[in-house]
């Protein structure tokens, strides 16, 4: 069974005169028995007819000499830059070539290949057993969070600039915890001293701020 | 014969010793109900209390020491702490005196040795006003851990950071002016 869309491709060919002479005579014979089919094909018949007649077989390119100059021009720029790369992978293979042949060559790579492992040996030393941070947040922007690494003091060291200063007049207290107990179900911490007496409870508010209780 | 066989046997006078068959049926139900009584009672409502289970301690990933410094210019103007430095930390001052300059007198005010949980977050509080959270993200190479810090000032998250700390090389943490001074953070992570 054919669809419609079978039976356009076909009136195409029939209208473009590209059928067989068997296809054709099936085709028409189809059209003899489809008059919808037929009336489709009278109208496209006259449309190509009318098209035919007022359009021109071939239309120029507007300013096809420029355009066909302007293609050429590409091609001849991608050319030479496709040329000049190979002429500098030449050249550099070259003079690569030309350092080998240097005599005091030998010597400089065996310097170099020390230096890279004294190096190596350097860095692994130093980096390892050595606190890092890898990233700061501050959520204050006036604050400004400054990393870097004191080698005189071993230690790594975390800047906080523009933090507004504790009032003198406050006073810190400070604890001296020995230990700490946290209940998961409460969100709570407790801090005990060394004599097992508790010295505050730190707990989460509503707004997951941790507060301190005594 | 027969009737008066059977008539015999249905008048013969029940000794005192046997039971009759309606009591023996009571007592039956009433052992079926106590019993069933008791069966669920000691199931579901035990008469004692069971022994107390011994809490769980939590998983820790290591063991962190923190402690808050003042560090002034002027012997004088120390608070008069008398917090002491532990064994480990005994070049503490020393250490901290060649980062932050000019100060060059420091006393703890503070100090804290906390199990670093491996399941919920710690606290390392070594002052009410300064403290720090810590959540364990996992061991790091060369016995060091993987860590989110978080700075609070009361109720005020200062600074979030992601660090890495290895025992013996400490995290100096540079916080508020206070008074002639400054307030330090010192997070050191401790030996297995």
């Amino acid at each position: 069974m054919k669809t419609p869309s079978d039976e356009n491709h076909d009136l195409i060919r029939w209208l473009d005169g590209e059928m067989t002479a068997d296809e054709r005579r099936t085709f028409e014979a189809t059209l003899q028995n489809d008059p919808e089919l037929a009336a489709e094909a009278e109208s496209m018949r006259q449309l190509s007819e009318s098209l035919k007649t007022h359009l021109p077989a071939e239309m120029p390119v507007p300013h096809a000499d420029f355009f066909n100059s302007q293609i050429q021009v590409r091609i001849a720029q991608m050319d030479l830059d496709e040329a000049r790369e190979r002429e500098k992978a030449a050249a550099s293979t070259a003079s690569w070539f030309s350092w080998l042949r240097m005599p005091w060559l030998a010597g400089a790579a065996a310097a170099a290949a020390a230096f890279a492992i004294a190096g190596l040996v350097w860095t692994q030393n130093s980096s390892s057993g050595t606190s890092t941070i890898a990233s700061t947040y501050t959520p204050n922007p006036a604050v400004h969070a400054q990393v870097f690494h004191s080698s005189d003091a071993q230690a790594t060291v975390l800047m906080l600039d523009g933090l507004e200063p504790v009032p003198a007049e406050k006073k810190i207290v400070g604890f001296r915890v020995h230990r700490a107990e946290s209940d998961a179900e409460l969100a709570t911490t407790t801090l005990f001293d060394e004599n097992g007496a508790v010295l505050a409870v730190v707990a989460m508010n509503a707004k997951g701020q941790p507060t301190l209780l005594q | 014969m027969m009737n008066e066989e059977f008539r015999m046997t249905k008048e013969y006078p029940i000794p005192k010793s046997e039971v009759h068959p309606r009591k023996a049926w009571l007592r039956a139900w009433c052992f079926l109900i106590l019993s069933s009584f008791l069966i669920l009672n000691s199931s579901f409502c035990p008469a004692q209390q069971p022994a107390p289970v011994p809490a769980k301690k939590p998983a820790t990933d290591g063991k962190v020491w923190g402690a808050l410094v003042y560090a002034t210019t002027d012997a004088a103007k120390l608070t008069g702490s008398s917090e002491k430095a532990p064994e480990n930390q005994k070049d503490l001052f020393g250490r901290l005196g060649k980062v932050f300059m000019p100060y060059t007198h420091f006393e703890i005010i503070g100090q804290h040795v906390q199990d670093v949980f491996r399941e919920y977050e710690s606290w390392v509080v070594p002052s009410r006003d300064l403290f720090l959270k810590i959540d364990s993200k996992g061991p790091a190479p060369d016995g060091g851990m993987n860590l989110h810090l978080q700075v609070w000032r009361e109720q005020q998250v200062l600074v979030k950071t992601d660090a890495v700390l290895h025992p013996g090389s400490p995290l100096f943490i540079g916080g508020p002016k206070w008074r002639d001074g400054q307030l330090l953070f010192v997070l050191d992570l401790a030996k297995k």
